[in-house]
Parts: C-alpha cells; structure tokens; sequence
C-alpha cells in the first residue's frame, strides 16, 4: 500500500472538489443553497481551457474560468433572490444548463493541447522525505485553494463583510436594521462561490487533466454541495471532506494496480459509498450546525 | 377593445404569440420538406455515419470521422449525413431511421454497442446497405448488412514487442474502461507482444469505468507509475491526459487510437492508430456499383496483414527505439502476413490454464469474444 | 410591466412614513390581466402570456446557436422533424414520454410532502434491473401477461427500495435526501455496469455487453407502428391514479399538510417522517414501473448506458407542471419532443445533440423564475431586491428601513419557502 502515493493524489485531486466546496460554503452560509454549482464547475473548466488555447496564457484561462463560474452562478443568484424561484430546483436547472452550454460550445476543444499551469515545487519543502511529495508538489492553485481555505475561515469569523455574510444566513433582519440588504449580501456570496467553483473547473482542466471532456467534472460539484455539510459550513474541515472523497479515489485506482482481487466494480463505487456513509453518521450532528436560513430550504417547505 | 387586448398582452404575451408564430413557422417548413420527399432516388449517394462519442475526441470517434471525410472526397457528389453522440441504445436506431427518412443509402455504425440497432435497421430496409464496425454477424446474415473490422491485435502486439524492449522495470501499465472482449484481446496482445522478448514482463491494469473521465485517469496513471511502471498504454476514447502524466513522469507511453507522439517526444515509443480512409472508400464504392450483397463486406471482414491492408496501422517509432527491437517488429509482421497470430500458443491464462497450446491459434472469432486475461496481467475482469 | 411600487412615496426619503411603504408593496400585486375582455379572450391572453417566458427562451436558445455558428432554422426544423415530421417520429415522442413521465412522477410525489427526490435516474434503472431479473428467474414458464405484471411488479419493488435507501437515512439521519440520491444514482450506474459486463452478461452475445435478451411474452406487445408498445397507454393512466391518490384519500391529504407546513403537521400528531419515506417510496416504484416499461417496451435487454439523463429531465418535466401529477403529463411530453428533436438537430445542424439541454434549461429557468402563477408572494422579492439594494445607498431613516426592508425581507423569505 502506497500510503504516499494515495495522499499525494488525494491533494492533487481533491482541489477541484475543496474550491467548488468552499463556494458552497460561502453561499449556503449566506442563506443560499447553489445546486448549479456543477455548471459553475464545467463552464469554468472549458473556458479556463478554451482560454488557455486561445491566449497560449493558462493563468489568463484561469481567469476566465473564475469569471464563468461567477455568471452561471449569477444567474443562479438572479432566478432566486430576484425571481423567488425555488432553491433546489434553480439550481439544478443551472447545473444543466453548464452541462448543456459546455456540451455545445466544448465541441471543439476536446483533446486540443493547452498550455498547462505546470507543477510548482516548493524550494526545500518539497525535499522533505514523505510530506514533500504529498504536499508540497502540486500546481499553483492547488497551494491557493489551501490558502483560501483559511482566508475563507478567518475572513467569515473576523471581517465584517463575513460577519453580515454570516448574518444574512441566520439573522437577515438584523442585517436589514444596520441598513445591508441580506439580499445582496447573498447575491454576492453566491457569486462568490460561483467564482470558488470555477476555478476548481479551471484547475481541474488546465492543471489536474489538462484535457477537455464533455461533463469531466462528474458530478464534482453535487459531492461538493453534500461536502458542505459535512464540514459544518466551516471551511476548515471544508478540507478534510475533500481530501477523504479523492483519497478514496486514490485509494481505489491505487488498489486496482496494486493488483487486488476486488472487483474494480466494487472499487468504483467506493468513493460514492463514503461519502453516503460518511454523510449518514454525521448528518444528525452537522445538521444543528446549520445556518438557520437552510432549514427552510433543506426542510423543504413546499417545494 | 383590441387597445385593452394588446395592454393585457403586454410584453409577454408579445413573446409568446411571437413563440407560437416560430413554432408555426417551423412545422409548416418542416412539413413542406417531408412533402418533397427528400427520400427520392437521384442518382447520388447518401451515406449516414454514426458516431457514439464526439467526433474531435483525438481517438476512436475523430478517426472514424477523418475516414468519412477522406471517403467522401473520393465521392465527391455523394451526400454525408453525420450524428455524433449517439448512444448505444434503442436511441441508436432511430437516428438511423432518421437519416433513411433523409434519403440515405448506406449507413456506417462506427460503434461496437450500435450494432443490434444496426441489425435491426438492416432488417427493416432491405433497400438501404447497413454496415456495423467491429461486431460479429452470425450465419446465414442477412444480404444487406455487414461487419468490418481490422485485426487491431496485430498492430497492439508489435506495440508490445516495443514496450517490451523498452521497459526496465518490467511492469507495463494498461488503463481501459471496460472489460469488453476487444479490450481484453488488446490487453493480452500487448502483453504476449512484450513476453515474446521478455517472458518475465507484467501488464498492471486499472479500470476506471468510463472511456473519457480525465480526472480519474490522470489518478489511474499516477497510481501506475507509483507501482514501478515505466510503459503505459490504455483503451480509452481520449488518451491526452495519461501520455501526458506518462511523459511528465519521465515514463514511457504508447498511443493507441491516435498518435500522440506530439505530446510525448521524449517518452513516446509507438502506438498503433486508425486509418479509415482506404476500407471506407471500398466499402462505398462496393455499395455504389450495387454489389454489396455476397461480396466480402457482406459478413465479417476482417482485414489484417494477411488480407490485405489493415485500418489499424501501427503509429511511428519515437527516438528511443533501437533498430533491433524495429526488426523484431518486421518479423512478427512477416510472421502474420503468413498467417500467424498474435496469440498463437502456447497462451496461459492468469490462473495457469493452457488456452491455446504451442502450435494452435483462435479463430477471428475467438478473438472477438475474449473473456480472459493472459498469464503475466495484473488485474481482475470483474 | 412594472408595478406602482417604483413610484412609491420612496421609502429612501427622510421624512416619510413607512407605513405608505409597506402599503404600496403589498398592493403592488399583478395587474389583472383580464380587466374587461370577454372570457374568450380572456383564455388567449392568458395563454399567449404563459407561454411568454418559454418563447423567450426560445430566443436565447437561437441566440446561443448563432453564436455557435448553426442555423436556428435548420436547427429548428430538424428538431420538428424528428419529433413531429411524421407518424413515426410522433411515436417516438410518444415512446420517450413513457420514462420521462414516470420519473416526473417520482419527483412529484414526494415534492408534495416536501421531499426533493434527485434520485429518480437510478429508481428508473433499479426498475429496469428488477424486471429483468423477474424475466430470468420467470424464465418463459408463465404466459405474457402474468409475466408482465410481475416484471413491471419486481421493477416497481426495486424502485421503491432504492428510493426508501435515500428517505430512510433521512428518517434515521437527517441526511437530506437530495444529496442521497443523487449520490445513489451514481451507484445505480455503476451497479448495472457490474450485472451487464458479469454475472447477467448474454452467453450469446459474441463480445456485446449487454444482458441477456427479453423474448417474447417478456416484451411488451407493440401497438402501433412500429414500436410504440403498450406501456404508453399507462401514461393516462397512472398520473391520473395518483392525483386522486393526493386529492382524494386521506393519506393524500395527510402528505400535502406534512408538505405544506411539517412543523405544523407535526404539532397535529402526523408522523412526518414516516409519511415522507413512504412518499419516497411511491415515488421510487414508479420510476421502477417507467424502467421497467423502457426494458420491456423499447429497449429489450439492460445495457450500460440505458436511460441516461431520463431522471434528470423527469425532474425538470415535475418542476414545470409544478408537481402537479396531470400536468405532469404535458411537461414530460414537451420535453419528450425537445429530447427526441436533439437527434434531427444532431444530423441537420452538426451540433452537439447536448445543445438540447441548453433548451430545456432555459424553459425551465423561464418557467421557475417568470410563471405566470404571479401573487403577492411572488412580487415580494423583486421588490425587496430593488428597495434593499436602495436600502444600503440611503441610512436616513433606519426605523424606516427596519419596517419596510424588513416586511419586504420577510416576505421574501417567506414567498422562497411557500414556492411549491
């Protein structure tokens, strides 16, 4: 059992599930639940990679993908505070539309060559026996989704703007008496986490798979949503439920070549089965932990 | 009256009834054009291509398409219908029913999974020539339907003679998808291709249960490559992520369905792609001088370097091949142009059993309906 | 088609009451659309407005075409044609509606107790793997009809677990089940991948992954053309079962007041809990009896990628009727057609037949955001999106801001939960 191996690709594809997990965050926290979360992810992953082609510049793709995660999430946002559209349903309408909207215009990207955000090493940590190849070998936004992790966490407990975000999720009159709108306070997280998405299509394309493929994200971005609540809406253990849902895929992939007599069926599902089971003994816990503005929605009054 | 009509319209109702008049507009086109029958005989060729991937997929879908357009230069007043996409279920059947209503004389499934659809369609157009890429028709098979393939093997076990000169490690890495017969036979080809120069050699195989799922292959390869393997290869649709991961960790990579050598110059040893043009071409031209039934295409052909000349070429030498391991190769295609097989016995499965003893071969058939894995893989079917 | 409330003594301006504020938002109700004309007329209008929102996504939908390069027209009229064109593709149409249906229905059911079922992708495949398996325990010993029943009875008993697997870890939980199943979905897939690639795999198959082939009494007999099968005559039947199901039994009733208001139902002694399992539950069996008429009817045996995206769309064909299971009806057949057009817009236009979606979604996001079931409720969060967005510009009269924005808020609070 190659437990270095397994971790190192925990890391390495978990970032494409931590960004769109730290988004959910940020949304929910807020009030929202954002479904379409997977078609922030793919639109951001193609036009993180069209860009890259386009521009010979994979950072300017990034960029693009950031920005396309946010729109899919605009609309997303739009539908439903300015709209009163249902949450879950929007937001899976959202998600189909990415998936459609990439379906059409990715055609001509697939298997095309771009310029990829290339490995970083970071100097004499990477050297490190174990933790430098698990940690401290990754590209770029890997290293940034760690950081934004923690900016996420500290900005939501000691900034104001994460205190009215935090606000908007539980006391929305409160927020309205100091004269903010809780509604646009949401529609900005939103965005916000649509942007978090995006990028983790972007480096899931350009820096993870360097390949574009109709619907690549897999259903990244609905594991992402159930994430949340494991983590508690806290962005911190935000990490610990990505890293378990690619390990789990590490692991299985590793198994296979380890040369194991289970059946590579069985290993498939395994990561799903994880997060079903992870997700089923923590929810009677996490669930308290919720904003109070998701009860509704996840109680689902009428709808 | 009508002022207080148009003001309870207003801007909706504008847009709906705007809907209804293109909605309108639409069916009466439509109508009109099944009205004029497009369906008529004027001479010309129509031919349907069905594809189940995308048709830029770098890989198997691409280069079906690439032979589509380099036959229908060779027919330059023939018409080309093309569906990509379409899925390997009863939807199959009625794009193709689509494309006949179109006028189409002859259609291509390129998809293993089309073919019962493809079957059925025959059966229900005596009038309309249907052939199916890859599937096997049992006898007596009906006159206006055929199955046409390449002994992809072939060119998979030359690929295997250059891995296995190449590897140090002596473990190969295969990533499929599924555990189709066509896959296997590819897996147990490359591996008794390199065993022909070093016995001790070990195919690892990962299935990641989809055909293009670039996360879990970058994953799969990585995972390869921790094990000590220093050759990958797969049976994927799209194969860019794992030459890339291959050639980033400094491993060798062989393609298959397309070259890929550009991604990989110092790790890429050979691979083994598509070339439909030729066979597409015939395959048309048989159709069009109206003698398709009974002749070769109307069953299974199978064509290889016996027969003639293979689709499934095997792709360029990368710089690191040496010139013994390139006459190695020409002998073992000496050895097919005679007739041999690649899997020409004494073959063992993985649990030690005799599958074909020294002197024995399989049938095409046989091939086409693998169900195991060779001594020497790593891996289990399922 | 803006309301009064713009006009509003501005809630902004010093000095002003908020009291006028609040007024004006609640008058600030829809037009009455019909002010005058005679009920003829009265009928066009409301149609011809309903299918407003949907014809402006039409428009984007030709929009995002152009941009792509393709024709609208021709993209259009091959959509047409292959869902319309001739009797043929009307089956066809006809034939998807069948699934599609079912899994509406799967979603509908438990929406009126407030659940949200995702899951109706892998109950639709359960169903299927149910029936066949039926088929080859049955093995030919019993005449069609029994078979068929029992076939379409196993399919609609795995359908029913597989969707109690998502309610019951609710009950047990909390889990929501949206995000169960949904991750059950993925395993359904996986699940039929196994059956098809080992243990059920057709001995006769020469390399085909398939299953083995239902014959004879196992296939639903075709009633017209050439494929339209008998199942299709369960599509008026079943959504009519089940909305005198929800109207008319007591149990019906019990579901609709656990979804109106749970707190409530719970407080008047209902067992919410178990009243939305056995919501999830109906829901799953038939999706099950809509996998098990697409094995039966259309398909003949499990292949891997059998049924892909019918859950999903179902889902969407639920939300457009509104859950309403005769309204259902009409949606999945809509999107039945948008479905099957995808293949005439495949070949007449060289899109991708994934373009589809970008329609159905815009529909969707046209239905949900602009229908035309326009109340109070529904004005409020427009309104407060505009009044708080001043809101934050002007502080001058926080007491103001605290009524009004409030009301507004609140309002919009409450009109996002009581959206069915």
């Amino acid at each position: 059992m190659n437990v270095e191996s397994i971790l190192a690709g925990a890391v390495a594809g978990g970032t494409s599930i931590l960004y769109p997990t730290l988004g959910e965050v940020i949304a929910e926290r807020s009030g929202v639940v954002n479904l379409g979360t997977e078609g922030s992810m793919l639109c951001g992953a193609l036009a993180a990679y069209a860009v890259g082609i386009e521009t010979g510049n994979p950072w300017l793709g990034v960029l693009a993908g950031l920005v396309a995660g946010a729109l899919m999430a605009m609309v997303h946002a739009y539908v439903v505070l300015a709209r009163g559209a249902n949450q879950l349903a929007t937001g899976l309408v959202v998600s189909f539309l990415g998936l459609g909207l990439t379906s059409l215009f990715g055609q001509d990207y697939v298997g095309r060559g771009v310029e990829a955000l290339t490995d970083w090493d970071v100097p004499l940590l990477s050297e490190l026996p174990f933790l430098g190849r698990v940690l401290f070998q990754h590209d770029p936004l890997t290293y940034l989704s760690i950081v934004a992790a923690f900016a996420a966490w500290w900005a939501l407990r000691r900034t104001r703007a994460g205190v009215r975000l935090r606000a908007a999720g539980e006391r929305p009159e409160v927020l309205s008496t100091f004269g903010t709108s809780p509604v646009r306070v949401r529609f900005l997280a939103v965005t916000c986490g649509g942007a978090l998405a995006g990028l983790g299509g972007a480096q899931l394309a350009t820096a993870f798979t360097r390949n574009w493929s109709e619907g690549m994200t897999a259903g990244r971005g609905y594991i992402a949503v159930g994430l949340t609540i494991f983590a508690a809406w806290d962005p911190l253990r935000a990490i610990a439920g990505a890293y378990l849902f690619s390990g789990a895929e590490a692991l299985q992939l590793q198994l296979q070549a380890e040369g194991t007599s289970l059946s590579p069926f069985l290993l498939q599902a395994f990561p799903y089965v994880v997060v079903i089971l992870v997700l089923a003994l923590l929810s009677s816990r996490r669930l308290g932990a919720a904003p109070e503005a998701l009860s509704r929605v996840f109680e689902g009054r009428a709808a | 009256m009508l002022a207080t009509f148009f003001r309870a319209l207003g801007w909706r109702g504008a847009l709906g009834a705007a809907g209804v008049v293109a909605l309108a507009g639409v069916a009466i086109s439509a109508w009109s054009d099944v009205q004029s029958d497009p369906g008529a005989d004027d001479g010309k060729l129509t031919i349907g291509f069905i594809y189940v991937g995308p048709k830029d997929d770098f890989g198997y879908n691409q280069a079906a398409y690439e032979g589509s357009l380099a036959m229908a230069s060779s027919f330059p007043g023939a018409t080309l219908l093309q569906a990509e996409n379409v899925p390997e279920t009863a939807e199959s059947e009625t794009v193709m029913e689509g494309m006949i209503d179109d006028g189409a004389d002859l259609i291509f499934a390129t998809s293993y999974g089309h073919f019962e659809f493809a079957q059925h369609v025959a059966e229900r157009h005596p009038d309309v020539v249907v052939v199916h890429q890859g599937g096997l028709e049992e006898a007596p098979g009906l006159p206006n339907f055929g199955t046409y393939f390449g002994t992809v093997y072939e060119p998979v076990y030359t690929a295997g003679i250059v891995a296995g000169s190449a590897s140090e490690s002596g473990k190969l890495g295969y990533v499929y998808a599924f555990p189709i017969p066509q896959t296997l036979a590819n897996i147990n080809a490359f591996t008794l291709g390199a065993q022909s120069v070093n016995p001790d050699i070990e195919t690892v195989t990962v299935a990641t249960g989809s055909w293009c799922d670039p996360s879990l292959q970058a994953q799969a390869a990585q995972s390869l490559i921790d094990q000590g393997v220093d050759v990958i290869t797969q049976h994927q649709d799209c194969t860019k992520t794992i030459v890339e991961a291959a050639e980033e960790a400094g491993v060798f990579s062989v393609g298959y369905h397309a070259s890929t050598q550009s991604l990989a110059p110092h790790g890429w040893l050979t691979g083994s792609e598509w070339n439909w043009g030729p066979l597409y071409t015939d395959i048309v031209g048989t159709v069009a001088d109206g003698d398709f039934t009974n002749s070769d295409y109307d069953g299974n052909y199978r064509v290889g370097l016996q027969t003639g000349t293979n689709p499934f070429v095997q792709s360029d030498y990368g710089t690191s091949v040496s010139s013994s391991t390139e006459s190695l190769v020409e002998e073992a295609r000496e050895r097919f142009v005679e007739g041999g097989s690649p899997f020409a016995g004494p073959v063992l499965s993985q649990d030690g059993d005799t599958v074909w003893a020294d002197g024995e071969q399989p049938s095409y058939d046989e091939v086409e309906t693998m169900d195991f894995m060779v001594a020497g893989v790593i891996g289990q079917t399922g | 088609m803006t309301t009064p409330v713009n006009d509003a003594p501005a809630v902004d301006a010093p000095g002003v009451e908020e009291v006028p504020a609040v007024v004006s938002i609640s008058v600030a109700t829809a037009p009455d659309a019909r002010g005058g004309l005679p009920a003829a007329a009265g009928v066009v209008v409301r149609a011809l407005r309903w299918l407003g929102p949907p014809a402006a996504a039409l428009a984007v939908f030709a929009l995002f075409l152009v941009l792509k390069g393709a024709s609208p027209a021709e993209a259009f009229e091959g959509m047409w044609r292959s869902a319309f064109g001739d009797g043929d593709a009307f089956g066809e149409t006809l034939l998807r509606t069948v699934p599609l249906l079912m899994a509406a229905l799967a979603v509908a059911v438990p929406a009126r107790a407030g659940l949200f079922n995702i899951g109706g992708e892998g109950q639709l495949l359960l169903g299927a793997i149910g029936a066949q398996a039926m088929a080859m325990v049955l093995d030919g010993s019993l005449p069609s009809a029994p078979t068929l029943v029992l076939m379409a009875l196993a399919g609609m008993a795995a359908g029913l677990v597989w969707a109690a697997i998502a309610g019951g870890l609710r009950v047990v939980t909390g889990m929501n089940e949206a995000i169960s199943s949904l991750l059950l979905n993925y395993l359904a897939a996986i699940l039929l991948a196994w059956l098809v690639f080992e243990p059920w795999k057709d001995p006769n198959s020469l390399g085909q992954a398939y299953s083995e082939e239902l014959v004879g009494g196992e296939r639903l007999p075709v009633i017209w053309g050439d494929r339209v099968h008998l199942g299709v005559l369960l599509v008026a039947v079943v959504p009519v079962v089940l909305w005198l199901v929800l109207r008319y039994t007591p149990w019906g009733f019990k579901l609709r007041v656990v979804g109106g208001n749970p707190e409530a139902a719970r407080r008047a002694g209902l067992r919410v809990g178990g009243l939305g399992l056995a919501a999830m539950a109906l829901g799953g069996a038939i999706a099950g009896l809509g996998g098990m008429l697409e094995v039966a009817g259309v398909e003949g045996r499990l292949r891997p990628d059998m049924l892909v995206g019918f859950g999903y769309i179902g889902f969407l064909a639920s939300w457009l009727g509104r859950h309403h299971p005769l309204k259902a009806i009409g949606a999945s057949a809509a999107l039945a057609a948008v479905a099957v057009g995808g293949n005439g817009l495949k070949v007449a236009s060289g899109l991708s037949g994934g373009a589809v979606n970008v329609l159905m979604a815009l529909v969707l996001l046209a239905v949900l955001g602009w229908s035309q079931k326009e109340s109070k409720e529904t004005r409020a969060p427009s309104v407060a999106l505009r009044v708080g967005l001043r809101r934050s510009a002007a502080r001058a009269r926080p007491e103001a801001a605290v009524a009004g924005v409030a009301v507004a808020t609140g309002e919009a609070l409450d009109a996002e939960g009581a959206r069915a």
